[in-house]
C-alpha cells in the first residue's frame, strides 16, 4: 500500500557570531565590500529543517520529530550555538554569509536525513532575512 | 542556487474601490474596506541566485536594500496608495500590490533574480506574487 506524503518542519536556535571576510584579501578590501557586516558581530539564528515522506500507516509520522530533533541537534546546534562561525572548518575558504550557512547546514544534515528526505533548510539570520536551500545546483 | 527573503515594512493608507463601480456597488462589495483606513504593512521580497564563491554572497544585501527601496518603499511609505502615481489603475487589494510591487522591482535588481513578492496587510492576510501567467 502505497502510503500519501506530507512535510514536516521543526524549528531550531543558535546563537553564533561571524564576520563577512575573505581571507585573501586585506583589510581595507574586506572593509569596502562588506561595510559593516566585516566587523565581528552576530546572531539569535533560527532554522527550520523541513522533511518529507510518506505517512508511516502504522505511527501516522512522516518522521520521528524526537529523530529529527536528535540529528539537528547534534549536527548543527550543538556545533554552531555560542560558536564563533568563522572560525568553523566549514567555512574555511567560505564567507559565513547567510547563503552559505543555509548551504553548509544542508551539507551537514543531508548525509544524516538522506537528500530525498530533507528538503529544505531555511536559515535566519533575524526575524527580517531568511534563506532557503534545497540542494543541488539548479 | 538559493533564495533569500528580506522584509520590509511600509505604513500607508488606502481603499478598496474599482472605478468600474458605483460608490454604493463599492460599499456592497468591499465592505468596511471600501473606507479611507490603513495598514502597516510588511513587504517579503525573495530573490534567488547563487553563492559567489569567494564573497559567499548570492546577492548584494546593501544593493538590494537600495533597489526595493528606491522602487518601491519610497514611493508608498506614509502615502495614500490611491495617490501614487506608480499605482494609477490598480485596485489596492493586497494582491493588486503584490503584482504592482513586482512590476516596479523586477527592473530594478539584477534579470530574472525576482522570484516573489509577498504582500502581508495584516497579522491574518497574507499575498504572494511570483510573476508571469501560471
Amino acid at each position: 500500500m502505497s502510503a500519501e506524503r506530507a512535510r514536516s518542519t521543526r524549528r531550531f536556535a543558535f546563537a553564533a557570531g561571524h564576520r563577512y571576510w575573505v581571507e585573501a584579501w586585506p583589510a581595507a578590501e574586506n572593509e569596502r565590500v562588506f561595510g559593516r557586516l566585516a566587523v565581528p558581530h552576530g546572531h539569535n539564528y533560527a532554522l527550520d529543517v523541513t522533511v518529507e515522506g510518506p505517512i508511516d500507516p502504522r505511527t501516522g509520522m512522516v518522521i520521528d520529530l524526537s529523530e529529527l530533533k536528535r540529528l539537528v541537534e547534534e549536527a548543527v546546534v550543538a556545533r554552531f550555538d555560542h560558536a564563533d562561525l568563522n572560525a568553523d572548518p566549514l567555512f574555511r575558504g567560505r564567507v559565513p554569509t547567510t547563503e552559505n550557512v543555509a548551504v553548509a547546514v544542508w551539507e551537514l544534515l543531508a548525509p544524516k536525513l538522506g537528500a530525498e528526505r530533507l528538503v529544505q533548510v531555511r536559515v535566519f539570520e533575524d526575524p527580517t532575512l531568511w534563506v532557503d536551500y534545497r540542494g543541488g545546483a539548479s | 542556487m538559493v533564495e533569500l527573503t528580506r522584509v520590509y515594512h511600509v505604513s500607508a493608507g488606502h481603499r478598496l474601490a474599482s472605478p468600474a463601480l458605483s460608490e454604493a456597488a463599492n460599499a456592497a462589495l468591499y465592505g468596511p474596506c471600501a473606507r479611507p483606513h490603513g495598514h502597516n504593512y510588511y513587504v517579503e521580497v525573495t530573490v534567488a541566485g547563487r553563492p559567489d564563491p569567494v564573497t559567499g554572497m548570492a546577492v548584494d544585501l546593501a544593493a538590494l536594500d537600495a533597489a526595493v527601496e528606491g522602487a518601491v518603499i519610497s514611493r508608498v511609505d506614509h502615502r495614500t496608495l490611491e495617490a501614487v502615481p506608480e499605482l494609477a489603475g490598480v485596485i489596492t487589494t493586497g494582491e493588486g500590490l503584490a503584482r504592482a510591487f513586482w512590476r516596479l522591482l523586477a527592473p530594478a535588481v539584477p534579470a530574472g533574480a525576482l522570484r516573489r513578492v509577498g504582500v502581508v496587510e495584516t497579522a491574518k492576510n497574507r499575498f504572494e506574487y511570483e510573476g508571469g501567467a501560471r
